[in-house]
C-alpha cells in the first residue's frame, strides 16, 4: 500500500496554498512600510489607544506618512479617537482605502465597518456559542486583512494598537514578522505594573522586536486652573521597572482630562493643546521613537 | 490528510464540497482510476475552522477580495461601506493538502474563554465613571479568571472590591 509520503502532495484542498497566498499578499503590502510599531500593556484601560492616536497624530505633525490600525477587533476605539468615526469607506484600486484623520493619517478599524457605536462586534457562525470560540481566529483574519487589504501606500509609520493582554501576541509574531518594535504603555499603580511586567517578559520572549520603550500614562494629575500636580497611582515605580527590564521609560504622561475629551469629541489632543505638559510630552515621546529608529540606519 | 483507494493503490482526488447542512460542510473525493467516490463529513467545528481562516477547500477560483472576510462574516455592518464593485483580482494556483496542519494551526490559536458578565453586574459596572471603566472591567475579569468564577455577579464584583481596596 501507497504510504503519506507515496501520495502527490497536492490532496486537492488547497489549504496551505491560500494560506501562503495571504502571507504573500502581506508581505507585499508591508514592503512599502519603513517602520510598523505595536502599542502594547497587559492591562487594559491604561490608554494605549490614547497614546497610539495622539503619537500617530504628532508623527503626522512632523510630516511623517502615518497609518493607524486598530488591532483591538473586539474592542475598537481608534476611529473615535482620531476623528473619522463615521467616515465610509470604500474599494480602490489595489485594496480598500483607508479613512484619513484631519491631520491626514491613515486609519483602519472595526469600527469603520459597524453599523454604529451600540453595535458589538459579533461574527456570522451557527450558533453564538461557536462565535465565541472561534472569535480568536476571526479576529485574527480581520487583522490580517486589515493589515494587507488596506491601501496603505508609502509609510515612515505604521503603529498598531493592540488589546489588553497578551494572548494575541503569539499570532502577531505570525503577521508581522518584521515589526520594528514595541511600545509599552502602564499607569503608576503598583498592581497594574505586575501585570505590566508580566507582558513585557512576553513581548521579549515572542516577538522578534525589540522593546522600544515604556510610557508611563496617567502619571499625575496637573490642574488645569493652577497647575499644580498631584500624584494619581503612589504605589508603581516605573523607573525601577524600566530599568529591571533594560528598557527606556520614554516618558510620563500626566492625567489630563482633556486628553479624554478630545478623544470623545475625535478632535487631536497634541495639535490643540501643545504647549500643556501632557502635550509636550507626546511631542518629545514621538521624538524618542524617532530617534530610536533613525539610530539604527 | 491524504486519502488512498485501496483498491487501486491509487491518491484520490478531492472533486468537491456541497453546501454546508446544519454547519456541517461536505467534501467528495474521488479515485481518478476506478472513479469511486466518498464523501468526508467535517463537524461544525472543521467547517468552521475554514471560514475563520477565510479559505475554501478545493481552491479557489477567483482571488479573495479584499476585506472579505470581515465583510461576509461580520454579522450587523455598516451597510454604506464598500458599496461600489471590488476590482477583479487574478487567479493563482498552487497549494497542497495538509488539512491536519490548518487544524493544528487553529488549534493554537483558540481563545481562552473569559469570565461572562451578568446584566445586573454589567448594569453596576456602567455606573463607573467612563475613564476608569475599562480599566476596572479588566482588573474585576481578571480577578474573577484567577478565583475560577466563571461569572461575573455582583457579589463577585463586591469581593474583588474589597481584594483592589476599591
Ligand atoms: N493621560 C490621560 N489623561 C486623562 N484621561 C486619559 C489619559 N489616558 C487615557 N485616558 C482616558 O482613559 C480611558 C481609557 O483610555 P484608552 O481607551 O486609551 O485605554 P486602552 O488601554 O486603549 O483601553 P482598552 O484596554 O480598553 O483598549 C479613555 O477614556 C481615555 O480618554
Ligand atoms: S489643584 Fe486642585 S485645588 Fe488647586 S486649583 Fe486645581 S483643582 Fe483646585
Ligand atoms: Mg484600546
Ligand atoms: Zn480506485
Amino acid at each position: 500500500m501507497k504510504t503519506y509520503k507515496d501520495l502527490p502532495a497536492d490532496g486537492g484542498s488547497n489549504i496551505v496554498g491560500q494560506v501562503t497566498q495571504q502571507v504573500n499578499r502581506l508581505q507585499q503590502r508591508l514592503a512599502s512600510v519603513r517602520h510598523t510599531v505595536a502599542i502594547m500593556s497587559g492591562k487594559g484601560g491604561v490608554g494605549k489607544s490614547s497614546v497610539t492616536a495622539n503619537l500617530a497624530s504628532v508623527l503626522g505633525l512632523r510630516g511623517h506618512n502615518v497609518g493607524v490600525i486598530d488591532a483591538d477587533i473586539n474592542g475598537p476605539s481608534i476611529a473615535k479617537m482620531m476623528g473619522v468615526r463615521g467616515q465610509r469607506i470604500d474599494y480602490g484600486d489595489d485594496g480598500v482605502k483607508p479613512a484619513i484623520s484631519p491631520l491626514g493619517v491613515k486609519v483602519m478599524s472595526m469600527d469603520l465597518f459597524l453599523k454604529d457605536d451600540e453595535t458589538p462586534v459579533l461574527w456570522e457562525s451557527q450558533t453564538q456559542k461557536d462565535a465565541f470560540t472561534w472569535r480568536g481566529t476571526m479576529e485574527m483574519s480581520a487583522l490580517r486583512e486589515f493589515l494587507s487589504d488596506t491601501e496603505w501606500g508609502s509609510l515612515d509609520y505604521l503603529l498598531i494598537d493592540l488589546p489588553p493582554g497578551t494572548d494575541r501576541l503569539p499570532n502577531l509574531v505570525d503577521l508581522l514578522p518584521n515589526l520594528g518594535g514595541t511600545v509599552v504603555v502602564t499607569i503608576p499603580s503598583g498592581v497594574s505594573q505586575l501585570v505590566v511586567k508580566k507582558s513585557l517578559t512576553m513581548a521579549k520572549k515572542l516577538l522578534n522586536a525589540p522593546v522600544i520603550g515604556i510610557v508611563e500614562n496617567m502619571a499625575a494629575y496637573v490642574c488645569a486652573d493652577c497647575g499644580k500636580t498631584e500624584e494619581l497611582f503612589p504605589s508603581g515605580n516605573t523607573e525601577e521597572m524600566a530599568s529591571q527590564f533594560e528598557v527606556s521609560l520614554l516618558g510620563k504622561i500626566p492625567f489630563d482630562p482633556r486628553i479624554s475629551i478630545a478623544a470623545d469629541e475625535g478632535s487631536v489632543f497634541v495639535d490643540q493643546y501643545r504647549d500643556t505638559p501632557a502635550g509636550q510630552t507626546f511631542f518629545s515621546i514621538t521624538d524618542e521613537i524617532r530617534m530610536f529608529f533613525e539610530s539604527q540606519i | 490528510m491524504k486519502f488512498l483507494c485501496l483498491e487501486c493503490n491509487t491518491a484520490m482526488e478531492f472533486k468537491e464540497t456541497t453546501t454546508p447542512d446544519q454547519g456541517s460542510l461536505t467534501a467528495i473525493f474521488e479515485c481518478p482510476d476506478c472513479f469511486a467516490e466518498f464523501a468526508m463529513h467535517m463537524n461544525p467545528w472543521e467547517t468552521q475552522m475554514l471560514k475563520s481562516l477565510n479559505v475554501q477547500l478545493g481552491g479557489r477560483s477567483e482571488a479573495a477580495q479584499p476585506m472579505e472576510m470581515v465583510q461576509s462574516f461580520l454579522s450587523q455592518k455598516n451597510p454604506n461601506n464598500l458599496t461600489s464593485e471590488a476590482p477583479v483580482g487574478s487567479t493563482e494556483d498552487g497549494g497542497k493538502c495538509p488539512f491536519a496542519s490548518a487544524v493544528t494551526e487553529a488549534f493554537q490559536e483558540q481563545e481562552p474563554t473569559g469570565p461572562v458578565w451578568t446584566p445586573e453586574a454589567l448594569e453596576r459596572l456602567e455606573r463607573v465613571p467612563s475613564f476608569v471603566r475599562s480599566m476596572a472591567k479588566a482588573s474585576i475579569e481578571e480577578f474573577a479568571r484567577e478565583n475560577g468564577h466563571p461569572e461575573i455577579t455582583t457579589e463577585v464584583m463586591d469581593t474583588a472590591r474589597g481584594n483592589f481596596g476599591m
